[in-house]
């Protein structure tokens, strides 16, 4: 492919590598380091003049000194005369802060869904799939957990707090039925683990036989890895939206799905100017 | 010349401290100070500034979240005020941008009328200039500062002046010569008997500047330093320079001449004399050990190092504490608790003082020449 180039950030090179692989191209040159004053400096190492550059950083580990160094990424490659810059970010960071404000941009933004690969890898790892069920571990998610049930032709369920009195503690109520069934949990992020390990402790008392949590980003902060040891989950499969190499050495019930093709064809797609919602429903080859 | 100047630099804030301190009761709100810091480090220069305005420090919590995320709550009603905002800048560079950039963000949202960063030290201010294929991020800071809703901004000795350029609003360039002039004046007993130097030509308009007020001579570093390891036969000279002359291809250019650089000298007298290096950031010290070599070497009986702003960075304290130099004097714009403990040769001059005023002046409209009025052209 002419005129494109893919550079990656110091978050993922991982990940990156996979979606340049994918499109049968090299990474570019890119030289990121911190001056001993842990000042941010980048380097970009080839011409981008006319290129269509897009540049992979997720928003995981030290996410300030990442989003600084994309930033500078972005800047350089404008001013050395890119025609056009685009931020590929599997995991896009403080989305969590202003719920009220998600998705305030003033330039154009594609926003993937990891459902196909979701449903393709429970159709081939989970043997009882057919008589599944669906569950959100909030009010929240009960969309994105209907969208994935309906596609399974499967039943779904959801846990949602209660809360009694003012000075009470919330109660988890769930709202459908697991007895005897294998149960999904599905949600958008993993971070400290308490809400899904809670649910996973309620969805065993409440009669399931095995529960699976899958979730896009699996960000595992804090005591989040200790509590999902300590949980009854079957498995716990994330997206390689952020690095999990580490995690899984401490975790043996951690699982990924590699996403690296639905980023490497959205990006093909966007250079070649084709549609990019077909990779909505679709898990590319 | 020097004690009056001395007197009314104390005076002057004074005077203002009683006025405004009755001031103040009159016209309760108006402005609020808050600190975007996260660290306790960092918050101690905003601490002693609001002492000295007579305020409280506004309500707010800065913290990291588990995962990173940087995390900004104020507590309490701004509408309609003016808001300052004070950000020193640790080691963790991008955090503290973040956490400046994340409180203006949520001020301008809250309806602020005005929002001032107060930032000491301006990080990035070395990364101004094209490099290859570099970023000018100093460009890209100022425009992300405004974006975030930043309409003004106090800041200290920026290391190039045509920064001030980079930005859509004002910018306030105070400066630490005067506290680091009279430190010099009040600390250094044999002080006349001593020559302000510059460590490069690139600092030597600074140390004029010094040095005319002063009433000092100057002395100017040129050259590189000598790698003086112990395997190089005679240490004071380079081996020579293998000029680089292979055959271009095609392009009838011609060929830049490699500047020769010449091994390090000092352009002056030091003999029998105090060296007193000034420069506006000391962060690597290298270039500062080898200086303070030379300088003994040609006769400098005691080094001093005056900086504005003291990063420190990596090993430097070890080096200093291992060197020639006798004393490094910074200010306290840029926190550095821990360096002077690894090493007591390390001073810090409070500028507090001049902060606050600044603050002040601009929050009731006066003029702030006054700041200014014993700075040369060239400092």
């Amino acid at each position: 492919m002419p005129n494109i180039k893919i550079f990656s950030g110091s978050s993922h090179p991982d990940l990156s590598q996979k979606i340049a692989d994918r499109l049968g191209l090299e990474l570019g040159k890119v030289v990121t380091k911190k001056f001993s004053n842990q000042e941010t400096c980048v380097e970009i190492g080839e011409s981008v003049r006319g290129e269509d550059v897009y540049i992979v950083q997720s928003g995981c580990g030290e996410i300030n000194d990442n989003l600084m160094e994309l930033l500078i990424m972005i800047n350089a490659c404008k001013i050395a005369s890119a025609s056009r810059v685009t931020a590929v970010i599997p995991c896009f960071p403080y989305a969590r802060q202003d719920k009220k404000d998600k998705g305030f941009f003033d330039i154009p933004v594609d926003n993937l869904y990891a459902e196909p690969a979701v449903l393709k890898w429970i159709k081939e790892n989970i043997p009882e799939w057919k008589n599944c069920i669906i569950v959100s571990p909030d009010a929240g998610g009960a969309k994105r957990v209907t969208s994935i049930a309906d596609r399974l032709n499967v039943d779904f369920a959801l846990i949602h707090k209660e809360r009694k009195k003012a000075n009470e503690v919330d109660r988890m109520v769930l709202v459908g039925d697991v007895t005897d069934r294998v149960a999904i949990l599905v949600d958008d992020m993993a971070d400290t683990c308490g809400t899904i390990c809670h649910a996973a402790d309620k969805l065993i008392s409440a009669g399931a036989t095995k529960v699976y949590a899958i979730l896009t980003h699996g960000i595992f902060s804090g005591p989040a890895i200790s509590r999902i040891n300590n949980a009854c989950f079957e498995a716990v499969v994330v997206t390689n939206t952020i690095p999990q190499e580490e995690k899984m050495k401490h975790c043996s019930k951690i699982q990924v799905i590699d996403i690296s093709m639905i980023l490497a064809e959205a990006i093909r797609r966007t250079h070649n100017g084709e549609s990019v919602s077909y990779l909505f429903s679709h898990v590319p080859l | 010349f020097d004690k009056h100047y001395r007197l009314r630099l104390h005076g002057m804030f004074t005077e203002s401290a009683k006025r405004h301190s009755s001031r103040m009761n009159v016209a309760k709100s108006g402005y609020r100070v808050f600190s975007a810091n996260s660290t306790a480090a960092c918050t101690e220069l905003a601490k002693k500034i609001t002492e000295r305005l007579g305020v409280e420090l506004g309500k707010s919590v800065v913290f990291q979240e588990p995962n990173r995320e940087t995390r900004v709550d104020v507590k309490e009603s701004v509408r309609g005020q003016t808001i300052f905002i004070i950000q020193t800048i640790p080691r963790d560079v991008n955090t503290a941008i973040m956490e400046l950039l994340i409180m203006a963000y949520a001020l301008k949202t809250s309806c602020a009328k005005n929002i001032i960063g107060v930032i000491p030290y301006f990080p990035y201010s070395k990364q101004c200039k094209m490099r290859k294929r570099g970023s000018i991020v100093c460009k890209l800071l100022a425009s992300m500062l405004a974006k975030a809703g930043l309409t003004h901004i106090i800041t200290m000795d920026l290391h190039q002046k045509e920064i001030q350029g980079f930005f859509s609003f004002p910018v306030d360039n105070l400066r630490a010569s005067p506290f680091l002039i009279q430190y010099i004046q009040e600390e250094i007993p044999d002080y006349r008997n001593a020559i302000i130097v510059a460590k490069s030509p690139a600092a030597a308009k600074r140390a004029q500047s010094y040095a005319e007020r002063l009433r000092l001579g100057l002395a100017v570093i040129h050259g590189e330093a000598q790698c003086a390891e112990s395997d190089m036969a005679d240490g004071r000279h380079s081996p020579p320079c293998v000029r680089n002359t292979t055959g271009h291809t095609g392009l009838e250019l011609p060929l830049m001449m490699a500047k020769e650089k010449p091994p390090i000298t000092v352009v002056g007298d030091v003999g029998g004399r105090i060296a007193i290096i000034v420069d506006d950031i000391i962060d690597d010290v290298g270039d500062f050990v080898a200086a303070a070599e030379i300088l003994k070497e040609r006769g400098a009986y005691k080094i001093y190092i005056m900086a504005t702003h003291g990063l420190l960075s990596a090993d430097a304290p070890r080096l200093i504490e291992e060197s020639a130099i006798d004393e490094v004097v910074v200010t306290n714009t840029v926190p550095h608790e821990v360096q002077k403990l690894q090493c007591p040769k390390i001073k810090t001059v409070d500028v507090s003082m001049i902060l606050a005023e600044a603050i002040r002046r601009i929050h009731n409209g006066e003029s702030m020449a006054y700041l200014f009025r014993n700075i040369t052209v060239d400092d």
